[in-house]
């Protein structure tokens, strides 16, 4: 299963991406890094490109939170990406917030799975098996 | 191997033509009333018949290049990576289509000469439909290629009629190929001089291959500290007749292309200075700071309306302005250039010949400090002596 993956906005946080990275391959899915400082757009157009399955979305200064409010807009404007699984992980808010009030609002912003500081692996175990119940 | 001086050197341009040899260059307005060999042999024929066919070189932009209709995917991957292609093959009129919004486009009435149909990594497939031949079927080409997805080529190959079918320009990492396509543009910009009569005459006089003049520029801007002190990252800028061509240092952009080319080209194809005059002046009275600069140059827009050499000098000005503004934050292009980095601007062509050094140093700073609220100074280097385009060419061994 194809993912495309990077970090959003203006976001340097390299070493975590690469993580996601090895990790994703570990499972087998087959990976598209986008690396650092991507844009919104370029996102999308990847997973046109590739025809990906899912966009893993992650963020580590909280800068997520402002360029998340355009996804559902500009997803939308994709004729193509209607089945995309949208992901996003890390540390989701400037300062502090608890995960009961960040997830309601990034699934409000078009997101299927949010995982506000949760461990990698814990997360992608989500994912799979989000995906595996999607597929049945 | 013969020494560069003993070749002759031509560029026919869109208002001028140059001839260069070891010891002179000479430039002439052309004769649009007459065949370009003819105009060339008329102004210069003492000089041309002094050299062997084996030792003549020309380029040209004379023809307008190809006509470019590029139909893509997305705007951050096909259509880049293809328009990137295109601008390095030296063409210079391009036309873009997102595919998933094909059906909103008008078909263009001109015949194109050459369309480009790209998407997708070589695993992806489904891209293209019905769309796409029924919006080929209204269009009006000359040739076909197709540069996307492996997937979808024995598809696409079987439908579309002489569909011309290369390697495609995205890998699996979604990084660009240039090769395959850049080849097959320059040779059909050969293709398409030899069948322009009046660039075919010219063949009468060379037995060289005639190749366009911003693909030689591009080629030389490896070597330009050869000739110039010029410190990296730069941008060249080309004032014609009918277009602006700007090659940058890809130091200049945070772009996803990585290429083994240093440098890339852009072209502004609505500004130049005498076919193009009136789009020039169009466009400079819709820019907001365009008064204030005429201000400064101390004239008034009554210049636009005259015929002198001030006139020109204040064109070419306005040109260099526009140019960088284009390129800048302030107006959103294809590209945008860190322009606060750039080391040094260097300018060639005909702008040579007209602008002192200090005038072009005074609307650079204009603008630094009226669009980049900046006190930022690259050094100006002009290329007074065409050297940029005779180390091109007299480099090219095609």
């Amino acid at each position: 299963m194809k993912v495309v993956t990077g970090v959003v906005g203006n976001d340097i946080h390299v070493v975590a991406n690469r993580l996601i990275e090895l990790s994703l391959n570990a499972r087998g899915f087959e990976v598209f890094n986008l690396g650092v400082n991507t844009y919104l757009e370029e996102f999308f157009d990847a997973a046109v490109e590739t025809g990906a399955e899912i966009l893993l979305i992650s963020s580590l200064n909280g800068e997520a939170e402002g360029w998340s409010r355009e996804v559902k807009l500009l997803k939308s404007k994709y004729k193509t990406l209607d089945n995309l699984v949208m992901v996003i992980g890390g540390n989701l808010v400037v300062g502090t917030a608890s995960a009961e009030t960040i997830v309601p609002k990034y699934k409000k912003y078009g997101f299927d799975l949010v995982f506000h500081q949760v461990d990698l692996n814990t997360g992608l175990d989500t994912l799979e098996e989000y995906l595996k119940e999607r597929n049945n | 191997m013969k020494e560069v001086n003993e070749k002759l050197l031509i560029d026919v341009g869109s208002t001028y033509f140059k001839v260069s040899t070891a010891s002179s260059i000479e430039q002439h307005l052309r004769d649009f009333n007459k065949d370009i060999l003819d105009d060339l042999t008329y102004k210069c024929g003492e000089i041309i018949h002094g050299y062997d066919k084996d030792d003549i070189y020309i380029c040209s932009s004379a023809n307008g290049g190809l006509s470019t209709l590029i139909i893509g995917i997305t705007n951050s991957f096909s259509l880049k990576y293809a328009t990137n292609i295109a601008f390095n093959s030296g063409i210079n009129i391009i036309d873009k289509v997102l595919y998933q919004n094909i059906e909103d486009y008008s078909v263009p009435s001109d015949l194109i000469d050459v369309v480009i149909v790209v998407g997708g990594i070589n695993s992806s497939s489904n891209i293209f439909g019905e769309p796409l031949f029924s919006y080929l079927e209204k269009l009006n080409y000359s040739n076909i290629v197709y540069v996307g997805s492996e997937e979808e080529a024995p598809r696409l190959q079987a439908t579309i009629q002489n569909l011309v079918v290369l390697p495609n320009v995205i890998d699996n990492k979604l990084h660009i190929i240039e090769e395959h396509l850049k080849e097959y543009l320059t040779n059909l910009y050969q293709l398409d001089i030899v069948g322009k009569e009046d660039i075919k005459n010219l063949y009468t006089i060379t037995s060289n291959q005639i190749y366009p003049t911003p693909y030689i520029v591009n080629k030389t801007l490896p070597f330009i500290d050869t000739k110039f002190a010029v410190v990296n990252p730069f941008i060249l800028i080309d004032i014609g007749g009918a277009t602006t061509d700007i090659h940058y240092s890809k130091d200049l952009v945070d772009e996803n292309i990585v290429t083994v080319n240093e440098y890339d080209r852009l072209v502004f194809k609505k500004l130049g200075v005498y076919k193009s005059k009136e789009s020039l002046i169009f466009t400079a009275k819709n820019n907001e700071f365009v008064y204030e600069l005429l201000t400064y140059l101390k004239v008034t827009e009554n210049i636009f309306e005259e015929q002198s050499e001030k006139a020109l000098k204040v064109l070419m000005q306005l040109a260099i302005f526009l140019v960088l503004c284009k390129m800048s934050h302030y107006k959103q292009a294809y590209i945008n250039l860190k322009l606060l980095s750039i080391n040094s601007i260097v300018l060639t062509g005909g702008i040579t010949k007209v602008l002192a050094d200090t005038e072009v140093e005074d609307i650079i700073s204009f603008f630094y400090k009226k669009i980049l609220n900046s006190s930022h100074n690259p050094s100006v280097v002009m290329d007074h002596d065409y050297d940029i385009w005779t180390l091109g060419i007299t480099n090219n061994k095609g």
